[in-house]
């Protein structure tokens, strides 16, 4: 049997909006990202500026694969959507799935570079313990 | 500080164990490593008193600096890249007792230990 006239209208209404919206909200944390996080880049590359933008550049195109990537693999829904109210339904949990990625990655994102940052300022540290005494140092 | 020099016991299997471990770990710090008690360490620290280097591990900086038995060990941890944060953790005034009273256990049992380990020459 056919569908009828407005079933079909229904569900073919959600569905560019799905791509759409999380090809917009990644390229956005990403740029996001991108641009914020090149301060702290450079900062632990002691001023490094090539190497900050080269590392910065890697991390996002990472990024975008990992997330488009998830969203082509989430894309499929599996029921058809049949009224308004389930399609608006079946976006959000879509889009929260991908939000929850995206703030994933970026919460690893930022605990990867401040690992960085720190290992980076302890290169000059001092020694974490006061000597027990002093000997005299012949030079060979 | 640029340089550290270990005064190790090579009679030891858990000291030449941890002698060779050491050796392949990245420095931001350069480790000498003497034999204690040797000609070597006595030419280079004719001060030092030799006997007490051989009971506990001992590192000396190139100003002169000594560092004796858990302190030596947290300058050892020091000198490695992959390290360094845990040796100021382990220099924290909360964890330096429990440090203190662990390397210097290891260090009383190392023989036992290197025996059980089957690190024994």
């Amino acid at each position: 049997m056919p569908p009828k006239e407005g079933y079909d209208e229904h569900r073919n209404h959600n569905l560019p909006a799905l791509p759409g919206d999380k090809i917009a909200l990644t390229v956005w944390v990403g740029r996001t990202l991108f641009k914020n996080g090149r301060v702290f880049l450079v900062d632990v590359f002691h001023g490094n500026e090539l190497l900050a933008d080269s590392v910065n550049h890697l991390l996002v195109v990472g990024f975008y694969l990992i997330n488009f990537g998830y969203v082509s693999l989430a894309l499929k829904l599996g029921y058809d959507v049949v009224s308004a109210r389930e399609g608006i339904e079946a976006l959000s949990v879509k889009v929260g799935m991908v939000l929850l990625v995206l703030g994933g990655m970026h919460f690893f994102n930022l605990l990867v570079f401040s690992r960085m940052r720190r290992r980076a300022s302890l290169v000059n540290g001092p020694p974490p313990v006061k000597p027990d005494g002093y000997t005299r140092v012949q030079e060979a | 500080m640029t340089a550290l020099t270990v005064l190790y016991d090579p009679t030891c299997g858990l000291c030449r164990r941890a002698h060779g471990w050491l050796a392949q770990e990245g420095k931001l710090v350069e480790l000498v490593f003497v034999p204690c008690k040797s000609e070597e360490a006595r030419r280079r620290f004719p001060q030092l008193d030799h006997d007490l280097t051989a009971k506990d591990l001992t590192v000396v900086g190139d100003q002169g600096e000594v560092y004796l038995g858990p302190k030596a060990w947290l300058m050892v941890l020091w000198a490695l890249s992959q390290y360094r944060e845990w040796s100021y953790r382990l220099a924290s005034p909360e964890l330096l007792p429990t440090a203190r009273r662990v390397v210097s256990l290891i260090s009383q049992h190392r023989f036992q230990i290197g025996r059980v380990a089957g690190m024994s020459r």
